[in-house]
């Protein structure tokens, strides 16, 4: 049997990379997978293209177009091209929920509310700023601080009663009331649950004073259980989680390579 | 010697400069290759992208050359004056003298960039109490300090009132530093009342009659204070000629901006626009170079223009952009990411704008001061800005914050919200620190995802129009 020709993405992020292999006609994911990220970015990010090739019985000649996006995109040098986190990700969730609307991207380093129209294609976006207190940072801090585990997160703030008031918009004064948080004896519980109220505090501020449905959370961030409910509750909006939501951006990125390769506008 | 425009590096003007001055170049007393600047400190160059016209070349030295001509102001005998927060208004008051120069010190807020912080202005303005909480203009303290770079003007005038807090803040610790200032009040515009009387301003806006009137008293004041630093009257003849003269500066302004921000490929890059924007100011201390270095650039513009050559893809996303940028590299960035210039907003429309000649010189100034953007409220900024934007066909609108400047932190919100509003395209806000390395990656992603969001827009509505 002829051997179909196969288009990858590759999402640099800040802390994991993740590649998505897909069929280049029918976009059906044939291949994925992901590694924390590192000083040697290029080396990191070629290693896993070639593991997640070799696993799926595939080779370098069976990749038609690479596109890279990411905070690590330019480091990519097996990319034939990039493109941004942006778009990546409103192609990649387009595909996974065509009626999204609204997508809300929160990853290690930044976060992102991007606007849709019916066809996918991005009609207005808006980024945090330098500050990482609406950014899976604050969540790493927060952790770290607690001394446990990020996946301990969520079901930590499961168990809140009553979540704290986290007053800062700035992770490094946040760690500072953490710290006096856990001194006066605040439960761990409710420092988490405040954490992240505080997280989807700042987006609901990001997203202004529209947000429309169906809006659809990606990014590392969106695996953090709790995360969802605090959004909802900021935005007072259903917010679902976009399947495998940290693949997406690869996922846009490995479309946005089959239309390069097939010459049609990225 | 007809080369096709382009952006090229500080080290390709060099070897550029070598063949057009063997090809015998005509240059200003001010001329010369333009990397002579980096040994007086300016390091910034290095890493910047410039249009390889002699035009620019010309525009660049001028510039770059503004303390050697102060300089040469006070060895000639005239009268300098340090023009503060005013843009645009003071000066033409004193380039109506024979003897004045006028400059303005606001100006220093680019030495930490170009100087990438090897003056050390800011770490003297922490040491007197202004910290980076405040506008990288405060680098301005430093320079009075260690006077590196501009003499100590013979008068300084400011306005207060409705002006930056930042600024009044700063120009005040100065003032507590020794240097006597001349202040003047500039108040919020509002809006007429009915039945108020009411004074159209540049730009179509309007004000109360009794605002004007107050303003042309505060001008009148400043007026007096110049004749006496001149030991001259300045009568309304000369006054209105001095009008005249920067209604010159200013219409040739305007048609190299609207060349610059509507020609298909963009014909000039966004730096040398910013630059040559900023000489409507305060004429970089000499009026009558600014025309010539204008007059020079908006030539070049024509030919290419007509050419139909550009320096940048045809398909280049049109960006609206939102205040000066503290650092001057982040232009270049805005065309490597896939944007172009459409349309300019860097506090000082007003500064650009006709001043009216069929009314007294003092009236006409009162009438241009009061159109500040920054009397008046974001709102009124944001509409100008939407105008503007319709005016010049941009696709998206781009806001760049100072960092800690008062204003930006308000302001922002309602630009974005009335652009998205009336105009239903998309607005980004970036901040831009005077050097911006470090953030460069984020910036270049906002930038790029903001060039692939208008090309998304485009192909939606190409889309449309294909399906009826």
């Amino acid at each position: 049997m002829e051997k179909r020709m196969i288009c990858a993405g590759i999402d640099a992020g800040s802390r994991a990379i993740k590649v998505v292999l897909i069929d280049a006609e029918s976009h059906e994911i044939v291949g994925e997978g992901l590694a924390d990220q590192g000083v040697e970015q290029d080396k990191l990010a070629s290693q896993l293209f070639k593991a997640v090739l070799k696993r799926n019985g595939a080779n370098g000649s069976d990749v038609g177009a690479i596109v890279a996006t990411g905070y690590g995109r330019s480091a990519v040098s097996i990319a034939d091209t990039t493109v941004t986190e942006i778009t990546c990700h409103a192609v990649g969730v387009h595909r996974l929920v065509p009626k999204a609307r609204t997508v809300i991207d929160i990853g290690g380093q930044d976060s992102k509310l991007l606007r849709l129209d019916a066809s996918g294609r991005v009609r207005d976006f808006v980024m945090n700023d330098r500050c990482a207190a609406g950014t899976g940072r604050f969540l790493e801090v927060t952790a770290k601080r607690l001394g446990v585990e990020l996946d301990a997160l969520g079901p930590l703030a499961a168990g809140s009663q009553h979540p704290a008031a986290i007053s800062s918009m700035c992770v490094v004064f946040a760690e500072t009331e953490i710290t006096g948080l856990l001194a006066s004896g605040t439960a761990r519980e409710d420092i988490v649950a405040g954490v992240e109220a505080a997280i989807a505090a700042r987006i609901a501020g990001m997203a202004g004073r529209s947000v429309e449905p169906p809006v659809i959370f990606t990014g590392g961030v969106a695996m953090v259980s709790g995360m969802t409910a605090a959004l909802q509750a900021a935005l007072k909006q259903t917010v679902d989680v976009a399947p495998a939501p940290q693949m997406t951006g690869a996922l846009g990125a490995a479309i946005l390579a089959s239309r390069q390769l097939s010459g049609a506008p990225m | 010697m007809i080369d096709a425009p382009e952006r090229i590096t500080l080290e390709e003007w060099d070897l550029r400069y070598e063949k057009l001055y063997r090809a015998g170049l005509p240059q200003p007393a001010y001329g010369g290759p333009l990397s002579r600047h980096v040994s007086d400190g300016d390091h910034r160059l290095l890493k910047l992208r410039y249009d390889n016209s002699p035009a620019a070349l010309r525009l660049w030295n001028f510039l770059l050359t503004e303390e050697d001509r102060l300089h040469r102001a006070r060895a000639a005998g005239k009268k300098i004056v340090g023009t503060m927060k005013d843009l645009g208004t003071v000066p033409v008051m004193a380039y109506s003298f024979d003897n004045m120069v006028a400059f303005y010190p606001d100006g220093a807020w680019w030495i930490p960039c170009v100087m990438e912080y090897s003056a050390g202005l800011l770490e003297i303005a922490d040491s007197l109490g202004i910290d980076e909480s405040f506008c990288p203009v405060r680098a301005m303290l430093g320079a009075f300090v260690t006077e590196a770079h501009f003499p100590i003007p013979n008068m300084l005038i400011c306005s207060v009132g409705a002006t930056c807090d930042d600024f009044s803040a700063i120009a005040q610790r100065l003032n507590g530093l020794g240097h006597s200032i001349f202040w003047w009040e500039i108040p919020h515009r509002r809006c007429p009342e009915q039945a108020e009387a009411t004074a159209e301003l540049p730009g179509g806006l309007s004000a109360p009659r009794c605002q004007v009137e107050f303003v042309k008293s505060e001008l009148a004041r400043v007026k007096v204070a110049l004749e006496q630093l001149a030991g001259a009257e300045l009568d309304e003849e000369r006054l209105s000629a001095g009008i005249r003269q920067a209604n010159l500066v200013r219409q040739s302004l305007a048609e190299l901006r609207y060349l610059a921000f509507t020609a298909e490929p963009c014909p000039i890059p966004a730096l040398e626009m910013l630059v040559a924007e900023m000489l409507a100011i305060h004429y970089c201390s000499d009026r009558g170079e600014t025309m010539v270095v204008l007059e020079e650039l908006l030539d070049e513009v024509k030919v290419r223009v007509r050419a139909g050559r550009g320096v940048l893809d045809a398909d280049a996303a049109k960006i609206f952009w939102v205040n000066p940028v503290a650092d001057l590299q982040v232009m270049n960035l805005l065309e490597d990411c896939g944007g172009r210039l459409c349309g300019t907003e860097y506090l000082f429309t007003h500064a650009l704008d006709p001043i009216p000649e069929n009314v007294p010189p003092l009236e006409a100034l009162a009438r241009a001061a009061l159109a500040d953007p920054m009397a008046g409220s974001s709102i009124d900024r944001a509409e100008r800005i939407c105008s503007d934007v319709c005016r010049f066909g941009a696709e998206a609108v781009l806001i760049s914050r100072i960092p800690g400047a008062s204003h930006c932190a308000l302001e922002g919100q309602v630009i974005s919200e009335v652009v998205a509003d009336t105009l239903g395209i998309p607005v980004l806000e970036i901040e831009v620190p005077p050097v911006a390395d470090s953030m460069s990656p984020t910036v270049r992603t906002r930038l790029e995802a903001l060039a692939e969001t208008v090309r998304a827009r485009r192909r939606s509505r190409q889309n449309r129009w294909r399906n009826g």
